[in-house]
């Protein structure tokens, strides 16, 4: 009764609101598998999603290729370490997909300090026929019980089974960005802010610790890691990304502790670019080997680079994602937006490259036609089947019709997360808490 | 001028900025106070840079203000004048006025040295005792906790009371670690510590002077920096 009247004065109307948000619904991370059969999504509520592609079927050709939710689970919860007064989010921060070995998916999700192994696995057989137990599992009269049988497999609905197969704990001080799984298919590393520790997937006790960037006195911190991932082919080589916009190329072969880099990348600072923040808008918040092994993709907030391997004094590529922001540094720095961290990724043939923006907006560059688009990611102009528009931000000067000012972007809606199918034209992009997945059709007009 | 203002913008947003990364979950992030500290040091030296310019234009009317014994208020109700009047404590933390007090202290030294004998140590400590005296006091009682001091038991009066607090700082910082980031303590406290051994000042006279009601903008200041060093030293 007391409910009741406290229900009618609480004003329910932002749940109608499309752009309410509850944090914990916030995507955080998305992850094809290595077949791009499986797409998997962390939040910041602790959850994965896995979605699956349906098998394309000659009976209703509109669906084919459809990702359709396959599985959900709560990977980790909120946690406190009481020793530090500290509060563990349960925020997803990577998945990792393992390659697939046997007839179970498995994949790796971290939060700020845990790692976990979870198995996906199908049941789709039931047996039936027990004699000492009836169909609900009671055990049976054993009066009644007059002859023998053997127990038969029979079909049932599909049903999709998660566990945690291992929990790496306790194994860092500082919070968890990235996790990497090693071509060998047996070790992975994760990395925090100062440390990255390798790991062998069937051991959680203990990790080895392979970089630390820790210096001896704190007061003399310059840069912390970043991003880190194991080369696709090569077991012995991984790299890591700072906060001051280098890239260490380590081999695990010279030695234990791999504090020395076999290569460095770095390109050095443009002096007409100097400002406050240059050293801010200068960290990369992500990097990812191309599928080659040939290249490497780093983004920072203003731009996307392609490094290769084999050239250390800069990149080979770079690409404005955003430059009309760069006067607008110290307003971004007062509403934190200069603090958001971007995800790039490669197609499956490494010739395009992708990352987000603000107002829902990502971009696609093309490194041998040297074009690129801006495409948006919102209801409006997504219906099924609706080809995308492409859309330009306006930076005074001509302005054409559909264009959008700088100073009418939102920076509220940001993407942060994009993913790229291994083999197809299917990107999903993440857009606060709403999934958008885009196809290329083969007859399509579209690029 | 402007470049200053907005230096010091800046400067009161990476330490509010700074304030309230304690508060979030998951604890404080590396990463981000890292680079709120570089901004903070950017911000800083543009500061510290545009003021000595715009001092070293008036080196002339600073001096003649200049007097022995009790020199400390003028040079900074002077650097007061001449500064734009910075937004007012109205802002949660009452920081662009004391830090540019501070600042212009410590910038005020250097042009003004001939007339300013070099600070020596128990001068900077008791500049310090002063200082925190007047904490509690204010308004801002409420932002920084009353210090008495846990290892040194002292009564009282308010020139023991800054020793004992510095002292303690450095105690509390060597001691082990509280956290994750135990010398981020350390990182923040040095980056300010640099504003404070920095600070000139006439030498202190036998007593302590009975300048604090005549230096309202040096209680301001106090509690900025102890802001900074009470953040500091929670982590």
């Amino acid at each position: 009764m007391g409910e009741d009247a406290d229900a009618r004065k609480i004003n329910h109307s932002f749940l109608r609101d499309h752009s309410y948000v509850t944090e914990a619904d916030i995507i955080s991370t998305v992850e094809f598998n290595h077949t791009g059969e499986l797409l998997a999504t962390g939040d910041k509520g602790g959850r994965v999603v896995i979605f699956q592609r349906e098998p394309e079927s000659k009976n209703e050709p509109h669906t084919q290729g459809e990702y359709n939710v396959y599985s959900t689970f709560q990977s980790h919860e909120p946690e406190f370490d009481y020793l530090k007064s500290l509060e563990i989010e349960e925020k997803i921060n990577k998945i990792k997909w393992l390659p697939q070995q046997n007839a179970a998916h498995s994949l790796l999700s971290t939060n700020d300090k845990t790692i976990k192994l979870w198995k996906v696995t199908e049941r789709d057989k039931r047996p039936e026929g027990y004699n000492l137990k009836d169909e609900e599992g009671k055990l049976k009269d054993l009066s009644t019980v007059t002859s023998l049988q053997v127990p038969v497999l029979k079909p049932m609905d599909l049903m999709v089974e998660v566990s945690p197969r291992r929990i790496f704990a306790n194994g860092h001080t500082y919070h968890i960005n990235s996790i990497s799984v090693n071509s060998d298919c047996e070790t992975y590393m994760s990395a925090d802010d100062l440390r990255i520790n390798l790991w062998h997937l069937a051991i959680t006790d203990r990790s080895f610790n392979i970089v630390d960037i820790k210096p001896a006195n704190m007061e003399d911190l310059t840069e912390v890691i970043t991003a880190s991932e194991f080369h696709p082919h090569h077991c012995n080589l991984f790299v890591y990304s700072s906060s001051k916009g280098s890239l260490r190329l380590c081999d695990m072969r010279a030695s234990a502790l791999c504090d020395k880099h076999s290569k460095l990348f770095e390109e050095p600072e443009d002096p007409s670019n100097r400002s406050f923040f240059s050293e801010i808008i200068s960290s990369v918040s992500d990097v990812k080997f191309s599928h080659s092994g040939r290249f490497m993709l780093t983004r920072d907030y203003l731009t996307v680079k392609v490094w290769d391997l084999n050239m250390e004094t800069k990149p080979i590529e770079t690409y404005q994602v955003h430059d009309y922001l760069r006067s607008k540094l110290c307003s971004l720095y007062e509403n934190d937006c200069i603090f958001d961290k971007f995800e790039c990724a490669w197609n499956g043939s490494d010739s395009v490259i992708m990352t987000g923006a603000y107002n829902n907006f990502f971009r696609m560059f093309d490194r041998n036609t040297k074009r690129d688009v801006t495409l948006e990611a919102s209801r409006e102009s997504s219906k099924p089947r609706a080809i995308l528009k492409p859309r330009r931000v306006c930076v005074g000067g001509k302005r054409r019709k559909d264009d959008i000012s700088v100073d009418s972007l939102d920076f509220t809606k940001k993407i942060l997360h994009t993913a790229w199918h291994p083999a197809e034209n299917i990107i999903a992009i993440a857009a606060t808490n709403n999934l958008y997945i885009f196809q290329d059709k083969v007859n399509s007009e579209m690029h | 001028m402007e470049a200053q203002k907005e230096a010091q913008r800046i400067m009161t947003m990476s330490v509010w900025k700074m304030y309230h990364s304690r508060m979030q979950r998951g604890g404080l992030r590396l990463h981000r106070s890292l680079q709120l500290s570089l901004v903070m040091r950017s911000a800083r030296e543009l500061y510290l840079s545009a003021k000595v310019e715009t001092d070293e234009a008036e080196l002339a009317f600073p001096a003649a203000a200049l007097a022995p014994a009790s020199s400390l208020p003028q040079p900074m109700t002077v650097a007061e004048a001449e500064a734009d009047s910075p937004p007012r404590a109205e802002e949660t933390i009452p920081a662009p006025e004391p830090m540019e007090t501070q600042e212009a202290r410590e910038t005020e030294s250097a042009p003004a040295c001939s007339h300013l004998p070099p600070v020596p140590q128990r001068s900077l400590k008791a500049n310090r005792k002063r200082r925190s005296s007047t904490l509690g006091q204010g308004g801002e009682a409420g932002l920084v906790p009353s210090k008495k001091a846990r290892l040194e038991e002292e009564t009282a009066p308010a020139e023991g009371k800054a020793e004992v607090e510095a002292e303690d700082l450095e105690k509390r910082q060597s001691q082990v670690e509280e956290g994750p980031f135990p010398s981020l303590a350390r990182v923040l406290q040095k980056r300010f510590s640099g504003i404070l051994s920095n600070t000139g000042g006439p030498p202190k006279p036998t007593a302590p002077p009975p300048s604090c009601e005549l230096k309202p903008g040096c209680r301001q200041a106090d509690n900025m920096i102890n802001i900074l060093v009470r953040t500091v030293v929670a982590f």
